[in-house]
């Protein structure tokens, strides 16, 4: 097994990846997209918004309906769409109830859209307010729970529910399980839909940006919203090498910490969310140095991106100059509770394609960040074998994954 | 379903608890003693509530939380975030941890099952009412699942990893199993674990909808009635209760007694089960519950008290009474209590009352319980005062499939 360099004998390997995005259905349409350059943020239909302060999100295309499931809100069926790849691609049959699963998933707001559609009738007429059915899907947890329910999961289940930082923080949940022995296979991810509730929410806070969001660029206004869903199958490398299972990268390293210095700026020095950095590269037992590129937060508002300038530069020092940097969110947005995982997912498939994708966006990059963003083409580099993720929310919750390429 | 490793080296030093026993640790134990819900008249003029519904909950006592929190951060707080912070105070007390204590490497990991309700219901109220234009920025702030997690971090300045989980009942143990793995593998040095929810209007009618809430019949009054024939459904409950966690090394280092130990923790899940509601996967749950007690090396005949999350609902505690006669199997339960019937369902009432009877507390006989369900082959123990337990099983089945334990044994 061709095992990454200077592999941290704790590595979880990555046998299997699925993702539901603004450019389509799978981790292929998501690579594509990435690739291309083109964001996916654009005019939306979810739901009506001549009203709000914006007009722009990433909209993920309808997914197929699962029969047999009732009452499945959009952001289950993202899910579940995700979570069908992701066990195929790892060779794992649809239902794992002989095998030691657990599922770790994040999400900000669950089945948020379909109760607000309850929340107009009962406003209007609190007596009423017919069909609770329509709450059913209304849990944060929903989504993680949808996916146990249809695969027969029988092992632990938890959702982690820390705004935008959950699903990296449900990675390293099951990271954590995983190396303990606690199960075999861990399948992790998050899922959120659009919504009123966080769509107004950010606008309020001026966070959005009328255009789809420039993140690093000296313009920029704001972050934009996106939803989808992305899971990964995780498992030991003894596991997965004793199954002949394909690895298609690693996790090597999780990390977490607290700005507490404010409920939604981060702290301006970056020192929170270095300490994350800092605490994932110890997991992976990596320097700074062997990181070849980085995957940020990157929302594109004007503190978030200067707070991981100023990381990326207690981190990386004078090399984070030259240190190829990337945004995700700035081709499918933000999936808030989701975010970590598709930016995961993302990260890897630049693994396994050998190109570090761009991050769409007009207008100039801050030139006092002093930073290398990738922009226009994928940047080639084949040779990459450590990454950077990183993830930043509400309340200064901060969390980052170190990843590592698959064998050739 | 394996369960954490043993985790005998985390042990709990400290427990604070709001709710409707009042304020503390002391207040909360005797309320447990006492073994009857203190229980309020929930808000009905908002008009959600439909005729016949329930009608109590357990409301948190709250007039001594201004003298908890600091006046600048109490204004800007969601009332579970105040709750929150609240009990942090009490527990970093209780933990011989007050002022002056770096919290540079203390974790928070919190656990809810519905998040911030009120904020919630007023910001809808703005955006789908009044239009989007009206959605407060403050409110949005704090409607986040997260929230009194990360008031928690701000009031003291812990900096270490801060983490929410939402699994509905299960949520409190897994949250304190976070907890000891963070400690276990040296991301903190201390974890504070919260458990918090409130009651309002809006959430407790919806549960009501959902046929989850006790109510007055013919059997007696509005009541949770835990493993009882005629349970009809569990009592709202708001509050929360922190416990602080650290290694044994470090509560010795310095010189503080734990309250108790944690010994192992373990989850699984029952896909039978619906969205809204328990499942029928006894059988499976209990072999779990086999797995995870052999994993951590105890036989079932070295527990010697079960704290059940049972909490009056019907299916519920079907659910929990034959998963436990699964996993014994011939061998005799050891007494069972199941304290909802007094604090009620949510709010860290819960996990407060499993680790103080894990750690000695006597409980009053479960609260409602009067004639046993010949379904189940389980009844809560209605004797005299037992003696402290040697090693007390927290058990926790939730709506929607999760379920977590946890083993714990006097310090």
């Amino acid at each position: 097994m061709n095992a990454p360099h200077r592999r941290a004998p704790t590595a979880i390997a990555i046998t299997g990846m699925g993702a539901v995005s603004g450019y389509g259905e799978g981790t292929g349409a998501l690579w594509s997209g990435l690739a291309s350059g083109r964001t996916a943020i654009g005019a939306f239909s979810r739901f009506e918004h001549a009203a709000y302060r914006t007009q722009v999100a990433s909209e993920a295309p309808a997914v197929a309906p699962f029969p047999s499931f009732r009452r499945l809100s959009i952001a289950d069926r993202f899910a579940l769409t995700a979570a069908r790849e992701a066990l195929a691609q790892a060779g794992l049959p649809a239902r794992l109830d002989g095998l030691e699963v657990g599922l770790y998933f994040g999400s900000s707001t669950g089945g948020m859209f379909e109760s607000e559609e309850y929340f107009v009738d009962l406003l209007a007429q609190p007596r009423r307010g017919a069909g609770i059915g329509r709450l059913t899907a209304q849990p944060t947890c929903s989504p993680g729970e949808t996916v146990a329910r249809m695969h027969g999961i029988r092992g632990p289940v938890e959702t982690v529910a820390s705004a935008c930082s959950s699903a990296t923080l449900a990675l390293g949940n099951a990271q954590a399980a995983l190396r303990a022995g606690e199960i075999d296979f861990a399948l992790a991810g998050g899922s959120d839909s659009l919504c009123r509730l966080t769509y107004a929410g950010f606008n309020a806070l001026r966070a959005i940006d009328s255009r789809a969001c420039r993140p690093f660029r000296s313009q920029r206004e704001g972050m934009s919203i996106g939803e989808g869903a992305a899971v990964l199958v995780l498992e030991t490398a003894t596991s997965a090498e004793a199954r002949g299972a394909r690895i298609l990268g690693w996790l090597l390293g999780t990390g977490a910490s607290c700005d507490a210095h404010h409920m939604t700026s981060p702290d301006p020095q970056g020192a929170g969310i270095a300490r994350a950095v800092a605490a994932a590269l110890d997991d992976a037992a990596l320097s700074p140095d062997a990181i070849d590129f980085v995957n940020v937060h990157g929302t594109g508002t004007l503190h978030n991106d200067a707070a991981e300038a100023r990381m990326l530069r207690t981190i990386f020092g004078e090399r984070a100059a030259h240190l190829p940097l990337t945004s995700s969110k700035a081709a499918v947005g933000h999936y808030l509770g989701a975010a970590g995982a598709v930016e995961a997912v993302a990260t890897v498939l630049c693994f396994q394609h050998g190109a570090v994708h761009p991050t769409p966006g007009d207008g100039a990059v801050d030139p006092g960040f002093g930073l290398d963003l990738v922009t226009g083409t994928p940047r080639h580099l084949p040779a990459a074998r450590f990454a950077l993720s990183t993830n930043l929310a509400f309340g200064g919750t901060n969390a980052a994954v170190v990843l590592g390429a698959g064998p050739a | 379903m394996r369960g954490g490793d043993e985790s005998g080296d985390v042990v709990v030093t400290g427990l604070g608890v709001i709710g409707a026993f009042g304020t503390g640790r002391d207040a909360f134990a005797q309320g447990l003693r006492a073994g009857k819900p203190r229980l309020s008249a929930i808000d009905r003029s908002a008009g959600y509530h439909r005729p016949g519904s329930a009608r109590l909950a357990a409301l948190a006592e709250v007039s001594g939380l201004a003298a908890l929190v600091p006046p600048a951060l109490f204004r800007r707080m969601s009332p579970p975030a105040r709750l929150a912070v609240a009990a942090m105070q009490l527990a970093l007390l209780d933990a011989s941890l007050g002022s002056g204590v770096d919290h540079e490497t203390t974790g928070i990991v919190t656990g809810t099952a519905f998040g911030p309700a009120w904020v919630t219901e007023q910001l809808l109220s703005q955006i789908l009412g009044q239009g989007p234009d009206q959605a407060s920025p403050a409110l949005f702030t704090e409607s986040v699942a997260s929230a009194s997690a990360a008031q928690m971090a701000l009031t003291i300045r812990a900096r270490g990893p801060n983490q929410t989980l939402t699994q509905r009942e299960a949520s409190d143990l897994l949250a304190l199993a976070e907890a000891a793995r963070w400690i276990r593998d040296g991301r903190a040095e201390r974890v504070l674990v919260g458990v918090v929810e409130e009651s309002v209007p809006v959430l407790h009618a919806l549960l009501d909808r959902f046929h989850a809430l006790a109510r007055a019949d013919r059997f007696g009054p509005e009541e949770a009635r835990p493993f009882d024939l005629h349970r009809g459904g569990m009592l709202a409950a708001e509050g929360a209760a922190v416990a602080v966690l650290e290694s044994a090394q470090s509560a010795a280092a310095r010189s503080k007694r734990p309250l108790c130990r944690l010994v192992a923790h373990g989850a699984a899940f029952d896909p039978s089960a619906p969205a809204w509601n328990w499942g029928s996967g006894e059988a499976q749950l209990g072999h779990s519950l086999r797995t995870f007690l052999a994993r951590a090396k105890v036989s079932p005949s070295a527990i010697d008290r079960i704290v059940s999350g049972a909490s009056g609902a019907r299916r519920g505690d079907r659910l929990e009474a034959l998963t436990l006669r699964a996993a014994w199997g011939d061998r005799p339960l050891p007494p069972i209590v199941a304290p909802k019937g007094a604090t009620g369902e949510y709010g860290g009432g819960f996990l407060a009352a499993g680790l103080l009877a894990a750690a000695g507390e006597s409980l009053a006989p479960t609260a409602g319980f009067r004639e046993a369900d010949p379904e189940l082959g389980v009844a809560p123990w209605t004797g005299d005062t037992l003696a402290p337990p040697a090693l007390t099983l927290l058990t926790a089945l939730s709506s929607g499939g999760a379920a977590a334990w946890a083993l714990i044994a006097p310090a």
